[in-house]
C-alpha cells in the first residue's frame, strides 16, 4: 500500500520539492528577519510598531493569508512562498531583537573598556552573543514554513500538500495516511535537526 | 451581492467550531497537567508527545483524521484538539511545575495539604503561564477551524472554498475578512486579559 500510494502520487519528487520550497523561503525568512531585528536595534522606538505589525500578521489564520494574496499574486509558488515568509519573518526578527538588546552588561562594559566602538560592540559583542536565540526564531520559522508550504498544496503550488489534497477529494484513505503521516515525520525531523544546530550554537555562545 | 445571513451563519459555525474544540481541550488539558505533577512518567511522555506534536503542519493533523474518523463537524473538533491540547497541557504543566520551592516549602510549614497547595499556591502562580498557552490555542484553532471545512465542517472556510475553486475572489473575502478580523479581536481582547492577569498575579 505504501509503495503504490508513493509511485503513484511521485512522492520523491514532491517531497524533492517541498523540502527545496522551504529551503528558500528560510534563506529569504534569515535574510529579512535578521536585518529587521538589527534594524529595530538601531532604531529602538520603531520596535514596538514594528513588531506589533508583524504580529498581527501571525495572528491571521495560515489559509487566510494565503488566498488574500491571490488578488495580487495569483496562484501557486509565488504566493505560498510571499506567505510563508511574511508569516515567519516576526519569530527571527523579534528573537534577534531581544537577544541584541539582552547582551549582558559586564560583556559590553569590558568591550567598551578595551575601547571598540559601538558598531565593533554590534557585530563582534552582541550579534555572536545572540546566535543562539537567534536560532531559536529560526527553529519556529521552520515549522511555520512548513505549516505554509503544506498548505500552498491547496493553491497548486506544489509540494506534499498536493497529494494530501487529492486525498481528501477522492477520499482515498490510503493517500491521506502515507501522505499525512509522511508529512509528520519529515516535520519532525526538520524540527530536529533545527534543534540539533540550536544546541550547538548555545553550547559555543550561551551563557551557561 | 453580498448575502450577509450566510456570512453570519458561516461566523457561527466557525466560532462554534473553534471555541467548543478549546472548550474541549481546556477541560481535559488541566486535569492531565494537574496529574503530570504527581506522576512522572506520564509527565514525559506527554511532553515528548508536546514537542513533537508541535512540529507537524496543521494540514497534516487534518487529513490524518479523516481515515479513522471520516468527514464532518465532529472528526473536525477532534482534529483542533489533537491540534492545541498539547500545547495547552505544556503551558499548563509547566506554569504549575515551576513555582519556586520556597513557597512550596513554606505553605507545607503552615500545614497545607496537597489539594491547599494546588489550590492557593500552584494555580495562582501558574496563572499567566496558562492564560499564555490559551491564548496561544485560540488562535492555533481559529487557524485550524478554516482548514477543517475541507473536511465538510462548514464555517467561514467554505465560503473560502467554494470561492477557490471557481476563482471567485470577492466570495474567498467574505469568508477571510471575518476570520481576519476575529484573529486580531482575539489577539486584542486576549492581550488586554493577559495584562491585567499579569499585574494582578
Amino acid at each position: 500500500m505504501i509503495v503504490q500510494v508513493w509511485k503513484n502520487q511521485q512522492l520523491t519528487i514532491k517531497t524533492i520539492e517541498h523540502l527545496s520550497m522551504v529551503f528558500v523561503a528560510l534563506l529569504f525568512i534569515i535574510a529579512i528577519g535578521i536585518t529587521i531585528g538589527i534594524f529595530l536595534y538601531n532604531k529602538k522606538n520603531l520596535s514596538g510598531i514594528v513588531l506589533n505589525l508583524l504580529n498581527v500578521i501571525e495572528t491571521i489564520p495560515e489559509l487566510v493569508l494565503l488566498v488574500i494574496l491571490m488578488p495580487f499574486f495569483g496562484i501557486g509558488y509565488k504566493p505560498t512562498m510571499i506567505a510563508s515568509i511574511l508569516y515567519s519573518i516576526l519569530p527571527v526578527a523579534r528573537n534577534t531583537y531581544v537577544g541584541l538588546i539582552q547582551v549582558d552588561k559586564q560583556y559590553l562594559e569590558s568591550a567598551r573598556a578595551m575601547g571598540l566602538q559601538e558598531r565593533e560592540i554590534l557585530w563582534n559583542i552582541r550579534i555572536p552573543l545572540a546566535l543562539p536565540m537567534i536560532a531559536a526564531g529560526i527553529r519556529i520559522a521552520i515549522v511555520f514554513t512548513m505549516g505554509v508550504i503544506t498548505l500552498g498544496g491547496l493553491i497548486a503550488a506544489g509540494g506534499l500538500g498536493g497529494p494530501i489534497q487529492t486525498g481528501i477529494h477522492l477520499y482515498d484513505k490510503d493517500i491521506i495516511l502515507v501522505t499525512g503521516l509522511w508529512i509528520g515525520i519529515l516535520a519532525v525531523l526538520v524540527d530536529s535537526i533545527g534543534s540539533l544546530i540550536e544546541k550547538i550554537l548555545n553550547r559555543k555562545y550561551g551563557y551557561d | 451581492m453580498i448575502n450577509y445571513d450566510i456570512i453570519l451563519n458561516a461566523v457561527g459555525e466557525h466560532l462554534l467550531l473553534a471555541y467548543s474544540a478549546l472548550l474541549i481541550s481546556i477541560i481535559i488539558a488541566i486535569p492531565l497537567a494537574v496529574l503530570s505533577l504527581y506522576n512522572r512518567y506520564l509527565a514525559s511522555i506527554l511532553l515528548v508527545f508536546a514537542n513533537l506534536i508541535q512540529a507537524v503542519p496543521s494540514f497534516a493533523v487534518v487529513a490524518i483524521v479523516v481515515p479513522f474518523l471520516g468527514i464532518g463537524f465532529k472528526p473536525a473538533i477532534f482534529a483542533i484538539i489533537l491540534r492545541i491540547i498539547l500545547p495547552l497541557f505544556k503551558n499548563t504543566f509547566t506554569g504549575l511545575k515551576d513555582v519556586d520551592f520556597i513557597y512550596i516549602d513554606s505553605a507545607r510549614g503552615i500545614g497545607l495539604n496537597q489539594l491547599e497547595i494546588l489550590r492557593y499556591i500552584r494555580f495562582p502562580h501558574a496563572f499567566p503561564a496558562i492564560f499564555a498557552g490559551i491564548k496561544f490555542s485560540a488562535i492555533i484553532a481559529n487557524s485550524v477551524a478554516i482548514l477543517t471545512s475541507l473536511i465538510g465542517a462548514g464555517g467561514l472556510g467554505e465560503l473560502i472554498f467554494e470561492g477557490l475553486t471557481n476563482f471567485n475572489i470577492p466570495k474567498v473575502l467574505t469568508g477571510a475578512i471575518p476570520a481576519i478580523m476575529i484573529a486580531v479581536l482575539l489577539d486584542i481582547s486576549f492581550s488586554l486579559i493577559e495584562k491585567r492577569i499579569s499585574l494582578k498575579y
